[in-house]
């Protein structure tokens, strides 16, 4: 848990060093309060309201984040309804002008981003479906760059007095992530067409990416806890053809994961998934770097 | 100085929430404790909850007045349940609340087994939490607290068990979504129990400025430390709490002979 805070104080104590000019910038997601970060340097001043091993669907209420909600530039959000339980509310009930929707301070990732998984019908039967596709999109490096563009536009918008400013250190990012992610590519190459399971929704951009193959989730339905029956069938299909891995996220209740391990003899890997979800993961790079590791360690 | 304003402007409306929700439950605690029903606002709230997400199933609209009147008919009715009960079958009326209450937490889960996106948005229409308040909460519930207080210290005596649980569930299951199920639960029992060994003219007092100055104290914690707000009040009203109670063992010796 430590290094959790430690992260969340570093990110939140080096933006608060800046003087007044600084933008207030409240980030819903440790993930893009690590990409405005990047990108805004000492002019902006980061709150992020969530850590990594919270889910982002639920947020309990802190004086300081309603405090941020009123005094915000901008929000940076993932959008999709990934928020849709609070964000609206805390929004609402800021009064505070700049950052309603629709407004320059509000600003949402999804809208840079081609979604996957976008229903062609929203049915509740379904489970935990979002109507506008997964919005769990950190995963995918190619994301982080389109969210990186956009988002140096709207800083720019926002503050046109330090437009260079940004625009040089989105250029140093931009070079800096490309070399990035063709290393990882490459690290990751040997796991592409590797059969996973997934736990719930949120590895797909993931696999995605790297050619991951899902046979199964462990949740049947998004959102919905395995029934017994589901279960049965799943050891009985997984054990005549056994996957490589299981994947779960740092957040996720490893229960169910290691029960199934267990049972068909396939090792568990637990990923990072956001900023600060592990010791290593302690910005954009670290996270990529270390979910890669752990990937190819346990693939052995 | 500007940031400091800011602030407390932040805290004014929940420390509004809470002293309505203290006007009320203060004295209904103190009544509930004497019947031995302490649990009995957490099943009425897994009821209210309960009515939500039946509506819901019947396609009725869950927004605003739809899911208010839902889940106060299902108060009502988890009320009226519980009068019956206590009449028929007084001696274990806390068992049956406690029933009560697993079934309807446990009918939710599997009303909601195919539906978890919906049922989280539903559950959340019933779990407030105080800092999120907001003016048209506050207005409902000033109304709500003004016809409680007409109501119980007006014609009390009148009211009988019937209008003591139908009294009940309207006002829990509007405070539970005013600061969450938490805080009802801490204001309710913690200021009766605190005060019960006190001189009965002076528990509603002594009842009252607990859970106000608990609020108080909480909220205060809670912004120099930015913790939660709800379990900072709750651990506060704890502490204040013993601190009464144990004052009210000499205080009670004191006045004994008179």
């Amino acid at each position: 848990m430590k290094f959790i805070r430690l992260t969340a104080l570093l990110l939140v104590g080096a933006a608060s060093l800046p003087a007044n000019a600084a933008l207030k910038v409240l980030a819903t997601t440790p993930d893009w309060g690590a990409l405005t970060q990047e990108l805004g340097g000492d002019k902006v001043n980061v709150y992020v309201a969530t850590t990594a091993l919270q889910d982002v669907h639920r947020v309990e209420a802190k004086p300081s984040l309603v405090a941020r909600a009123r005094s915000a530039d901008l929000v940076v959000a993932t959008g999709a309804e990934l928020e849709v339980g609070w964000l609206p509310v805390l929004i609402q009930e800021s009064g505070n002008a700049n950052i309603q929707k629709g407004a320059r301070g509000y600003f949402e990732a999804a809208s840079a981003l081609r979604l996957l998984e976008v229903p062609s019908q929203v049915d509740r039967a379904m489970g935990d479906i979002h109507p506008d596709g997964n919005p769990h999109v950190q995963l995918d490096p190619h994301n982080i760059l389109a969210v990186a563009h956009a988002l140096t536009t709207r800083l720019a918008q926002l503050d046109p007095g330090q437009a260079a400013y940004y625009a040089a250190r989105a250029k140093d990012f931009d070079t800096r992530w490309d070399a990035a992610t063709k290393t990882w590519e490459a690290k990751a190459a040997p796991l592409r067409g590797a059969q996973v399971v997934i736990m719930h929704r949120d590895q797909v951009y993931l696999c995605h990416w790297l050619g991951l193959v899902e046979v199964a989730s462990i949740e049947p339905k998004p959102g919905v806890p395995p029934t017994a029956a589901y279960l049965g069938t799943l050891v009985g299909k997984l054990t005549t053809t056994p996957p490589k891995l299981i994947l779960l996220n740092a957040y996720n209740d490893p229960k169910a994961a290691s029960w199934l391990s267990e049972r068909i003899h396939t090792p568990a890997v637990t990923l990072p998934f956001s900023v600060g979800g592990s010791p290593e993961a302690k910005d954009l790079f670290g996270l990529f770097d270390d979910t890669i590791n752990k990937l190819l360690a346990a693939f052995k | 100085m500007n940031e400091l304003t800011t602030d407390f402007s932040i805290l004014l409306p929940a420390l509004i929430a809470g002293c309505l929700v203290a006007i009320s439950h203060v004295p209904l605690g103190q009544q509930v404790l004497s019947r031995g029903i302490v649990f009995i606002d957490l099943a009425i709230a897994q009821v209210a909850a309960l009515g939500v997400i039946i509506a819901n199933r019947f396609e009725l609209p869950i927004e605003g007045w739809g899911a208010q009147a839902a889940a106060a008919a299902a108060a009502l009715a988890g009320a009226l349940l519980l009068t019956w009960t206590e009449r028929k079958r007084p001696e274990v009326q806390e068992a049956l609340i406690g029933i009560l209450f697993v079934l309807a937490s446990t009918a939710q889960i599997l009303l909601l087994a195919n539906d978890p996106h919906g049922g989280e948005n539903l559950k959340d229409l019933l779990a407030g939490q105080i800092l999120w308040v907001s003016n048209a909460q506050l207005i409902r519930a000033a109304v709500l607290t003004a016809v409680f207080a007409l109501v119980w210290f007006t014609w009390r005596e009148h009211i009988g068990r019937i209008g003591f649980y139908v009294l009940f569930a309207f006002v829990v299951t509007s405070s539970v979504q005013l600061v969450g199920v938490y805080l009802v639960f801490t204001t309710l029992i913690v200021p009766a129990v605190a005060t019960y060994r006190h001189a009965p003219g002076r528990q509603l007092l002594y009842g009252y400025l607990l859970a106000i100055g608990s609020y108080v104290v909480g909220l205060g914690v809670s912004l120099v430390t930015d913790l939660p707000s709800s379990p900072v009040i709750v651990w506060a009203m704890g502490v204040l709490g013993l601190i009464v109670h144990l004052t009210g063992r000499n205080g009670a010796v004191a006045r004994a002979p008179h």
